[in-house]
């Protein structure tokens, strides 16, 4: 996924025919209706390898498929992706890929077999080969040029919008900022990636790896921060990078101010029906390592919600639980939101009916009420169970078309409120 | 001795010599020989396709009351997100309820490809019993177990006694079969093998002799309707009507068939497929071992066709008088309907890829309204679409290309390009290609709309001429969209990278 969205990119698939279409489907049913782009879907060049090859090997079927593709395919740079058969039988796609690189083809190797994790894992192992074996090396680093890394894809179905949002926030604080897979990027950017001075990973998870081997590779340090949504958020957010660059910090202030007297005079109007209709709410928030904690304090801090509960979809390695534990410690609403780890979402309904216990046959109840789900197309069951609006914004997104839409900044935070207050008054 | 009798299903490029690669025209196909020998190519090169994990899961994940676990990597069976949307409308259409479907993976690491998973599906399998107590846990094999040699139906052996779910192993591992259609045998394979055991009867206290005779007539009288998944319920009802109009009664079988009705399907008078690639598998054991005899001829889409296959059901019954009649009001009363868009329609010309049943029967569909088909392309061939060719052929009034391929739309932008069509039908997935090249475009299936049928043909008719009336979206992105092939593939041959079995590797 991640390579279909880089600017003239090919992707070569080595593995049997199902596993492009089975992204393809993927993609159709969890990515706001956006499948493919320009070499995506079903037009991934694969080597579709068959039992004969897992028997005899499929170097020599990459081979061939290499040379085809460059024959037919149009792009600037090419990049060999395994599948769980090709690593499991051993083939060395890496000498493959060296014997056209000798002949001054652009054409990296990842190693990205499922069973060695899930799509945003991917992301990871793509970005470090690129990193390695694309990126031009660069000694000298240009003053005010960021990276962005640490939003996946279409695991982010927002994620254009997302990287666009902070692309033109850091503009405000004149930086350079490339944020490889926008249609603003072109394959320049990430080829001249090691000429910034500083990578910003904008995810407590995802990304990370990527920026490790460019520090390593390239000497580029890097700062994570968390997805900004939201003022509280993107204050945060600004201050950290300008203090890590040490921009001037009062013009920074200036900035801030500004963005939030924008942000408020939007506000502005609402606040009548704000309080008109009752619109804070209760709020089970569902998603991935960077939406949960993101918009659970959009909800608390910005919002003035009650976040009750946070459940992070993500598979958590044993021992990293305080790590996401942490990026909830400190709300400035002071809010302590219920947090808790669990992968099958169906299971959520459970742990909400234990925090609020049924006791039908009382006269005073503290129900869970007025509610809201903010999560994924998942957990519309758990909204109609609770009576509760909802609205998908974490993979999968089935029920929305998304576009160029993102949460991310001051500007982000306004659409995820006219989001979320949308699906209040949907029926009014 | 039936197929049904072993673990796993043959592949079926072993069983019907079925192919992907092929490039020719359609009277070249109808002329070759009647058993189809088609020595499969392969593609120097090649775009992904799909595996028989996909179908399968269609069909799987539309069961009512079933949780499947995919024993495979994390990313096998996330294509179920794209087809919960019709697990949740079917689901709502049939039964008033919306429901997504439920999918588990075992995830298999890189500790489990070594140490083995067979421990992990244990535990997986008894976790589910016990959050969902679901009436099935349908256990999905993908690429992984097929190498790590995972033992499912050892383990669904095993466990069954603990588990109070009905377990149904069923086999895709994807690099065993270039054919995905064997996804449909897997899936009829796994329900014929757990499901069909009809129920204990109640124990009567007064034993009906009246009510055993009417059961008699109801069953003589009853046809399995198999349908496919890429079929909605406005589609079933339309043939269901056509049949209860011959006094016949169905069974809808297999897609969103209830655990505790599939029995029922052993007690039908006939069987009936809908897409004879489908189902060959299935109906030839409903025969082999409950003798009950089955259709398997002609995919009712189209005038001719629906006629066809009525008319079919009807013989066999001693009905063709009363179908007759039937079908001649029926297509009457559809081709006063028609006749407003058969102008629109008139000398326009077609190009159409999908299944190949699906894709020949939409052809002459298409013929039907007045259409010039110029050009088809069938995602395999196996023997059962050979009447379709010959059918096509007779039709047409100038051959035309054929190209077999599992998908590998590089061919198919080639093609397009060359012969222009003002219109395409193409596969889930599959208009891309064609849309951006400034074709009008029209999904060749979608089970929230009417494909079969009469209503079928004036469903898509209607539709049709929306997208004639106004094709500018595609217009526009052919103008500023690219595809991403280079500029000298378009003056290539489109069949080039097809090399006939025997080919020296290197050419």
């Amino acid at each position: 996924m991640t390579l279909t969205a880089l600017p003239e990119t090919i992707p070569i698939v080595h593995a049997p025919a199902g596993c492009v279409g089975s992204i393809t489907w993927t993609q159709n049913g969890g990515s706001g209706l956006q499948v493919g782009g320009y070499c995506g879907g079903m037009s991934v060049p694969s080597t579709n390898v068959q039992e004969r090859d897992v028997i005899f090997g499929g170097n020599e079927r990459l081979h061939e498929q290499i040379k085809t593709t460059l024959e037919v395919m149009e792009g600037k740079l090419f990049v060999v992706i395994t599948g769980c058969v090709t690593e499991l039988i051993g083939d060395d796609v890496r000498s493959e890929v060296s014997e056209f690189r000798k002949d001054g083809v652009a054409i990296v190797a990842a190693e990205t077999g499922g069973f060695k994790g899930n799509s945003y894992d991917g992301y990871d192992i793509v970005m470090q080969s690129l990193a390695k074996d694309y990126v031009k090396p660069c000694q000298t680093k240009r003053k005010g040029k960021v990276n962005i890394l640490g939003i996946v894809p279409y695991m982010d179905v927002f994620w254009r919008g997302n990287l666009e949002g902070v692309r033109k926030l850091l503009a405000k604080l004149n930086l350079d900022v490339n944020t490889f897979f926008t249609p603003e990027d072109t394959l320049e950017g990430l080829e001249n990636s090691a000429s910034a001075e500083l990578n910003i990973v904008v995810s407590s998870s995802y990304g990370i790896e990527a920026a490790k081997t460019y520090e390593e590779v390239h000497g580029i340090p890097y700062l994570t921060t968390g997805l900004p949504i939201g003022p509280t958020a993107t204050d945060r957010f600004l201050r950290e990078i300008a203090r890590v660059l040490s921009l001037d910090r009062a013009w920074v202030e200036r900035v801030i101010a500004e963005e939030n007297r924008v942000y408020y005079s939007y506000m502005d109007t609402l606040v009548d029906c704000y309080n008109d209709l009752d619109l804070q709410k209760y709020a089970v928030v569902i998603g991935d390592a960077n939406y949960a904690p993101a918009i659970t304090e959009f909800l608390a801090d910005d919002l003035g919600w009650l976040p009750e509960l946070v459940v992070f979809t993500d598979q958590i390695k044993e021992g990293q639980e305080d790590l996401f534990e942490d990026l909830l410690e400190n709300l400035e609403s002071g809010l302590k939101p219920n947090l808790i780890f669990e992968t099958n979402t169906s299971q959520v309904i459970g742990h909400l009916n234990r925090l609020y216990p049924k006791n039908g046959s009382h006269k005073y109840v503290k129900t869970f009420s007025p509610a809201f789900v903010v999560g994924s197309s998942f957990d519309r069951e758990l909204a109609l169970a609770i009576k509760a609006p909802h609205l998908s914004v974490t993979f999968p997104v089935a029920n929305r078309a998304v576009l160029d839409r993102g949460y991310t900044g001051y500007r982000g935070g306004l659409r995820l409120a006219e989001d979320l207050l949308s699906a209040v008054v949907v029926g009014r | 001795m039936t197929y049904l009798d072993s673990k796993e299903p043959p592949k079926r490029e072993q069983r019907l010599k079925a192919c992907i690669s092929y490039a020719g025209t359609v009277c070249g196909m109808a002329n070759k020989t009647k058993n189809c020998s088609l020595n499969d190519g392969e593609r120097s090169f090649s775009q992904g396709s799909i595996c028989l994990l996909l179908p399968a899961l269609a069909m799987i994940n539309s069961l009512p009351d079933n949780v499947t676990i995919l024993h495979a990597a994390i990313g096998c069976g996330s294509c179920a997100h794209s087809q919960n949307a019709n697990a949740r409308s079917g689901g709502s259409v049939r039964w008033g309820q919306v429901k997504d479907a439920l999918w588990l993976s075992t995830a298999l690491n890189e500790s489990d490809v070594i140490g083995g998973g067979e421990d992990k599906l244990e535990r997986a399998i008894i976790e589910a019993d016990v959050l969902y107590r679901p009436a099935t846990i349908t256990v999905v094999a993908g690429c992984v177990p097929g190498i790590i040699g995972d033992d499912i139906d050892g383990v669904v052996e095993r466990i069954q006694p603990r588990i109070s779910a009905r377990l149904i192993p069923v086999h895709c591992e994807g690099f065993k079969t270039k054919i995905w259609a064997t996804a449909y045998d897997a899936v009829y394979h796994g329900l014929g093998r757990k499901l069909l055991e009809e129920p204990e009867p109640d124990k009567l206290l007064i034993y009906d002799e009246f009510e055993e005779a009417k059961e008699k007539v109801r069953r003589g009288k009853t046809v399995n309707l198999m349908n496919v998944s890429s079929m909605g319920r406005g589609d079933e009802l339309e043939l269901t009507r056509l049949l209860n109009a011959l006094g016949l009664e169905v069974n809808i079988f297999p897609v969103f068939a209830r655990q505790e009705e599939m029995y029922k399907v052993t007690q039908a008078a006939l069987s009936v497929s809908t897409c004879p690639t489908h189902d060959d598998y299935f109906v030839k054991y409903l025969e082999e071992k409950f003798n009950i005899p089955y259709l398997l001829k002609h995919m009712p889409i189209g005038i001719e066709n629906t006629s066809l296959w009525v008319k079919e059901i009807a013989c066999f019954f001693g009905l063709a008088e009363l179908a007759d009649k039937l079908l001649s009001e029926e297509t009457a009363e559809l081709k006063v309907a028609l006749e407003e868009f058969l102008p629109l329609f008139q000398g326009k010309t077609v190009f159409v890829g999908a299944g190949e049943f699906r894709a020949l029967a939409t052809a002459r569909l298409l013929q039907e309204l007045g259409f010039e088909v110029v050009g088809i392309r069938s995602y395999h061939h196996d023997e059962f679409a050979v009447g379709e060719y010959e059918k096509l052929a007779a039709s047409s009034p100038k051959d035309f290309v054929l190209n077999i391929a599992n998908v590998q739309p590089f061919e198919e932008a080639n093609l397009l390009r060359k012969l222009q069509p003002d219109v395409f039908l193409g596969h889930w997935n599959g208009n891309g290609t064609a849309a951006k090249l400034g074709i009008a475009t029209h999904v060749i299936y979608n089970t929230g709309l009417g494909y079969i049928g009469y209503s079928g043909v004036y469903e898509l008719a209607r539709r049709l001429a929306r997208q004639l009336k106004n094709p500018l979206f595609n217009r526009k992105l052919k103008k500023h969209v690219s595809l991403p092939y280079a500029e000298q593939w378009y003056d290539s041959d489109p069949f080039k990278y097809i090399k006939a079995q025997g080919d020296d590797d290197n050419a």
